[in-house]
């Protein structure tokens, strides 16, 4: 299988704590994936190194057969590499639609336009995709009074406008109830499988993780501890040690 | 559901507020024609330093970049008109053109610069900047006419009268800050403002942040270099002082006053600065100190400054002007 993203022997160090010992991964094109592990295992340090957000980061990443490490962010998201935050980013003063459209603008690449006629074009869909992650009703409200879900949820749909082929969600259901949660992450799927893109995500909630995912990774303190299927991965007894077993 | 359009309309609300502009710029105009030629100066003086402290809040409420070099473009703008005068030979009408099109060259190469950092060091590089241009200005005797300055190589004002010229420079100031706000009301003006509030989703959404920086940088540049232009015509000189750090200070104390974070701080801001300044020393000797006093009521009370107010008291409807 042809994967989307090869990264080898990744390595980030923080000074002198090492965040990522040697991380290879592959990802099958079109695989939703997750990424599991405790607190401070480097998930997020990870999909930062993915969306080439962090400086100093040794090894290789491919994206699509090219040698992606040394770009820029915007230059792998206009490749087609598509986030959200865990601490969920958006432009907080705002309104949810400017958001969206912001999104639009910068998907369209006429970011230096004087003109107002990309407004007209993308209203409706700008609309149509508020209405998708169940903020249509929101639209007037600054994203500073929105709540952590739904700023979650805003920052999905703004990262789906520019249609990444790789989309990177860090813990998109968080700040959610367990049923929004769940909602949440089968429309994720759905619109994931019905585009043909690939997902990685990181979740804490492992019921999640097993009905979305399709293969599992775990991490423990900056390393690869398993690979596999939901079901191999709840099988495995070192993951249950360290992580299944530990409180979560 | 309401309509997409409609409601992007409510959103983005970019009409202009003219029931509330129209009526202050006919008041103006028929204060500046029937008032002695010293308030027709003071009017001028006021309208260029609106516009020069709305430059500046493109970049600081809408990039959320803080400059502390503003003054540089203003200078750059006077200078180059003036230089265009007198060492290309041009006639000033024609020059009128030269002086903001230097500011903006100028905003381009320190822009360039300046933008490769952030916060602070931003900041500081925009001061070294202008204490680069400040020197030279200062300095080099041969070309610039160093601390001297350059005089008496026009009739001040194009040869109009006081209230003719406060007439010209008015218009010239509505019309640069309708496109200031034609600007920020543009995807342009949108990208501005996303890079401001945060700098990595925007690049996490493909958008190069540096260019957007850099484009907001020399569009600040290039309508402050119409104020200094505008200015250099008035008082037919130019002086390093144009683009000395207490202008940017001034510049930088109008916005604030005015009201950080909307469209209209920085044009309230230099008139009330103005007004403040030209009327308060009569009264007291001390003005700076109450200056001070005002500014720590402003950023301690009404963080969102004299627009704030109004809004509160339920005026300033929109960002109107
Ligand atoms: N900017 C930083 N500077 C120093 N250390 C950092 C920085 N960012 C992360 N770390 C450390 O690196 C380790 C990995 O952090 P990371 O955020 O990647 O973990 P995570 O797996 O996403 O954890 P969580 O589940 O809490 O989100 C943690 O120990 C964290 O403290
Ligand atoms: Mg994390």
């Amino acid at each position: 299988m042809d994967p989307i993203l090869s990264a080898r022997h990744i390595r980030k160090s923080y000074g002198a704590f090492v965040a990522l010992r040697d991380i290879s991964l592959d990802i099958p094109r079109g695989e939703r994936h997750a990424l599991i592990g405790p607190n401070g295992a480097g998930k997020s340090t990870f999909i930062a190194c993915v969306a080439g957000q962090l400086s100093g980061v040794e090894g290789q990443m491919l994206f699509k057969d090219e040698n992606v490490t040394a770009l820029q962010p915007a230059a792998l998201a206009r490749r087609g590499i598509g986030r959200t935050f865990q601490i969920s980013r958006a432009f907080l003063q705002m309104s949810v639609l400017e958001n969206m459209m912001a999104a639009h603008v910068i998907a369209s690449g006429r970011w230096a336009s004087l003109s107002r006629a990309i407004y007209a074009e993308r209203a409706e869909r700008a609309c149509a995709m508020l209405d998708t992650v169940g903020l249509a009703d929101r639209a007037r409200d600054r994203v500073a009074d929105l709540s952590l879900g739904d700023r979650k949820r805003l920052e999905f749909g703004m990262a789906l406008v520019g249609e990444p082929d790789l989309l990177l969600l860090d813990e998109p259901t968080a700040g959610m109830s367990i049923k929004e949660r769940h909602a949440l992450m089968e429309m994720v799927a759905a619109r994931v499988d019905a585009e043909g893109r690939t997902l990685i995500f990181v979740e804490h909630d492992i019921d999640v993780v097993m009905k979305i995912a399709q293969r599992v990774t775990v991490m423990v303190r900056g390393a690869v501890l398993a690979a596999g299927t939901p079901a191999e991965i709840k099988a495995n007894d070192e993951v249950q040690a360290v992580y299944l077993g530990g409180g979560h | 559901m309401t309509d997409p359009r409609i409601l992007w309309a409510q959103v983005a609300r970019a009409a202009v507020n003219w029931k509330l502009i129209a009526p202050l710029l006919i008041a103006v105009e028929a204060l500046n024609w029937l008032a002695p030629a010293s308030t027709s100066t003071m009017l001028t003086e006021i309208a260029i330093l609106a516009l020069f402290a709305a430059s500046l809040n493109l970049l600081m409420s809408f990039g959320h970049m803080v400059s502390f070099g503003h003054a540089a473009y203003f200078g750059l703008g006077a200078y180059g008109f003036t230089l265009a005068v007198v060492r290309a030979g041009l006639p000033p009408e024609a020059a009128l053109l030269a002086g903001p099109m230097v500011a903006a060259l100028g905003g381009l190469i320190f822009g360039a610069l300046c933008v490769r950092l952030t916060e602070i060091y931003f900041a500081m590089l925009t001061l070294a900047c202008a204490q680069i241009t400040y020197t030279v200005l200062f300095q080099w005797y041969d070309f610039t006419g160093g601390d001297t300055g350059i005089t008496g190589f026009m009739t001040p004002r194009l040869g109009l009268s006081e209230a003719g010229y406060a007439s010209f420079a008015l218009w010239t100031v509505v019309l640069a800050v309708l496109a200031l706000w034609v600007i920020v009301k543009s995807p342009l003006g949108l990208m501005i403002r996303a890079v401001g509030q945060d700098r990595a989703r925007a690049e996490a959404l493909g958008l190069g942040a540096r260019k957007v920086q850099l484009t907001a940088f020399v569009i600040a540049a290039f309508f402050a270099g119409i104020a200094g232009t505008l200015y250099a015509v008035l008082h037919g000189s130019a002086f390093p002082d144009y683009a000395g750090l207490s202008l940017t200070l001034d510049g930088l104390i109008m916005v604030v006053l005015g009201g950080l974070n909307s469209f209209a701080g920085g044009i309230w801001g230099a008139v009330i600065y103005q007004l403040l300044s030209t009327f308060v020393p009569k009264v007291i000797h001390e003005w700076e100190l109450v200056l001070g006093f005002v500014l720590l009521g402003i950023c301690l009370a009404m963080p969102h400054g004299f627009v704030g107010l109004l809004k509160r008291l339920g005026l300033g409807r929109k960002g109107g002007k």
